[in-house]
């Protein structure tokens, strides 16, 4: 009886706790979005009606259309860098062997463990010893250090579950080593591959943190844009541009879902 | 068909010395298997022939032609594994046909041959399927169509019925004999199970401690055992130290051996053992323990050695086992039957 009471409590305070987190976690999302409808020039909530004007002001902002474009190219830039680098590293986590391999582990995945703030000032500090500026280039470089541990960590999940005697098969049946990382280890890699693709784009899209220290003062970002245009801005504009931004990260979330399912997703 | 042989292979893992001075002949067509008890070395010397391990001495012929140098990928040699390896993204038909698919064969050809290894296990309507949607006994099926596809020399398999249940296992062991009688290839299992063995093989390799003890057909293996642990390992055995003076053995029973004088080991399989009545010529004890088994009896008998002898009996119809504590006298059916070695081969 007393244990049926625990229980009972017990299940009551986490359906209270999950949601509170639901509503922190999606409440914010959702008051933005309706402050977005608001048609009159500053932020209120509840919205006193329904306008897509600020969405029209958005995408007649030229600044803020080539913020959107540079953070597209940087995403996509940084995307290709981690993919390039992170499989192969991956590779060697897993089906290396060499001395000093988990040191090496540790040092792949340490940037998860540092804040992105770290990570820009100390890239803006090393360019600065070699008179680099801040730059599309920085900026793509400094995201790349900073999303990189993404797609190790996600592809040597999925390495790890692998059987090696699949390779073993594939040679035996005649494939040579190219023939078999094409055939037979990429197509049961692509899954975690794609998830990592995309965490990294999104990752790499809409972070402040490095960005504000290593993005080129003319050419800044959209995150970085929004920082600096929330100082001066109080209109519904910014309640707009940033539920564009969350209906972006649900388009690549579906598409993801879509093509290999949410559940597979990291495995 | 090409015959296979191992030519004093070894091979050690820094001091672990896991293969040492292997030899093995496999004529063509005929079906070769490593029995032993896990760690022997028999998986390390399986891979081996197909290009996984590299041994550090010795050299792996097929058909007269050294091949120890090839790559796995250009030795024709069929590797079926314990867990199958199935590519799991691929389709029955397409795990099939992969390894003609990486030697860029015809399209047309390939269909071809899929349909006829396919129909030779039986799997023709099942081409379409994944892995996954196909039972163990069936996984196994398409594994070995795969590695058959290819024509290969030599057919290596590690364990293959490890992974099915008792009833299956007994007849997928019969229907791969078969398939194997038809086709002619050289074949070599790698087994712990001496039942398998003793079902599938022309020739048996007892392998102990990273040796072969004994090479020879599986009823010679049980017969005319060459050492003490292959005698423990097939069948049951009575291991019994002994002396040998002027050509026989001081037992109650003398043996005639052609040993020189000196102390050896006597081998005696349990049905070579009779129980009797009362005090004739044999070894005097006491039923320690009897199990009624149906066609046999099954006796323990302390004989005042530090263990009891085994004994395994007929049992006549209607009749039961004598009461334990009764005192007997075991005997030689065949004095030929029982086996004597130098101390040397009595390791167990």
């Amino acid at each position: 009886m007393t244990q049926s009471l625990f229980d009972r409590i017990g299940k009551a305070v986490l359906i209270g706790l999950a949601c509170l987190s639901i509503l922190l976690l999606v409440g914010p999302s959702l008051i933005v979005i309706a402050i977005s409808f608001e048609p009159r020039g500053y932020i209120a909530f509840p919205p006193s009606g329904f306008s897509m004007h600020w969405y029209g002001e958005v995408f007649q902002n030229r600044q803020l259309m080539d913020a959107f474009l540079t953070s597209l190219r940087v995403a996509g830039l940084v995307m290709l860098v981690c993919l390039a680098l992170g499989i192969p590293a991956a590779f060697a986590a897993i089906r290396g062997r060499f001395g000093g391999k988990s040191a090496l582990n540790a040092f792949l995945l340490s940037p998860q463990m540092m804040p992105g703030m770290v990570i820009g000032i100390a890239t803006l500090f090393f360019g600065a010893y070699f008179a680099w500026r801040q730059s599309d280039l920085m900026l793509v470089v400094s995201l790349s250090v900073f999303c990189l541990p993404f797609v190790v960590r996600i592809v040597m999940a999925r390495l790890a579950a692998l059987d090696p005697g699949l390779d073993e098969a594939s040679a035996n049946l005649g494939a040579g080593r190219a023939q078999t990382f094409f055939r037979i280890t990429l197509p049961q890699l692509a899954p975690s591959a794609i998830a990592a693709a995309a965490f990294t784009f999104i990752e790499a899209f809409d972070n402040v943190t490095v960005a504000l220290f290593t993005s080129d003062v003319r050419a800044r970002p959209l995150p970085v844009e929004l920082y600096y245009l929330v100082q001066f801005e109080s209109t519904p504009m910014i309640a707009a541009i940033s539920a564009l931004q969350i209906g972006f990260s649900l388009i690549v979330l579906v598409i993801l879902a879509r093509t290999i399912g949410l559940d597979r997703i990291g495995r | 068909m090409s015959d296979l042989e191992i030519d004093r292979l070894s091979k050690r893992y820094g001091k672990l010395q896991v293969l040492t001075d292997c030899n093995l002949m496999a004529e063509g067509g005929s079906v070769v298997t490593l029995l032993g008890p896990s760690g022997c070395g028999k998986t390390t010397l399986l891979r081996s022939i197909a290009g996984f391990v590299e041994p550090d001495a010795g050299r792996v012929m097929v058909g007269g032609r050294d091949i120890s140098m090839l790559p796995p990928n250009r030795r024709e040699v069929a590797y079926v594994f314990q867990n199958y390896a199935l590519f799991p993204h691929l389709t029955v038909a397409q795990n099939v046909a992969y390894g003609l698919t990486v030697r860029r064969r015809p399209r047309a050809e390939i269909a071809r041959r899929v349909d006829e290894a396919l129909g030779l296990v039986a799997l023709s309507d099942f081409g379409g399927r994944y892995p996954k949607q196909m039972s163990g006994g069936q996984q196994q099926r398409v594994a070995i169509a795969r590695a058959l596809v290819l024509e290969p020399k030599v057919l290596l398999l590690d364990e293959p019925f490890n992974a099915l249940d008792a009833q299956l296992r007994l007849t997928m062991q019969v229907e791969l004999r078969k398939l194997i009688d038809r086709i002619g290839i050289t074949s070599i299992f790698v087994t712990h199970d001496q039942a398998e063995a003793m079902i599938l093989s022309d020739k048996v390799a007892v392998m102990h401690g990273g040796q072969i003890e004994q090479l020879a057909p599986p009823l010679q293996i049980y017969d005319r055992p060459s050492t003490s642990f292959v005698a423990d390992f097939i069948g049951r055995a009575n291991i019994m130290p002994v002396q040998v003076r002027a050509g026989r053995t001081d037992t109650p029973q003398p043996v005639p051996t052609p040993r020189p004088d000196g102390p050896a080991v006597m081998i005696v399989r349990p049905e070579n053992f009779e129980v009797v009545p009362g005090n004739v010529a044999g070894w005097p004890g006491r039923i320690g323990f009897a199990t009624a088994l149906g066609a046999t009896i099954e006796y323990e008998v302390d004989c005042g050695m530090p263990e009891a002898l085994r004994v395994s009996m007929a049992r006549a119809p209607g009749s039961g086992p004598l009461a334990q504590g009764t005192d007997v006298t075991l005997r030689l059916r065949s004095t030929d039957g029982a086996i004597v070695l130098g101390r040397g081969a009595a390791h167990v």
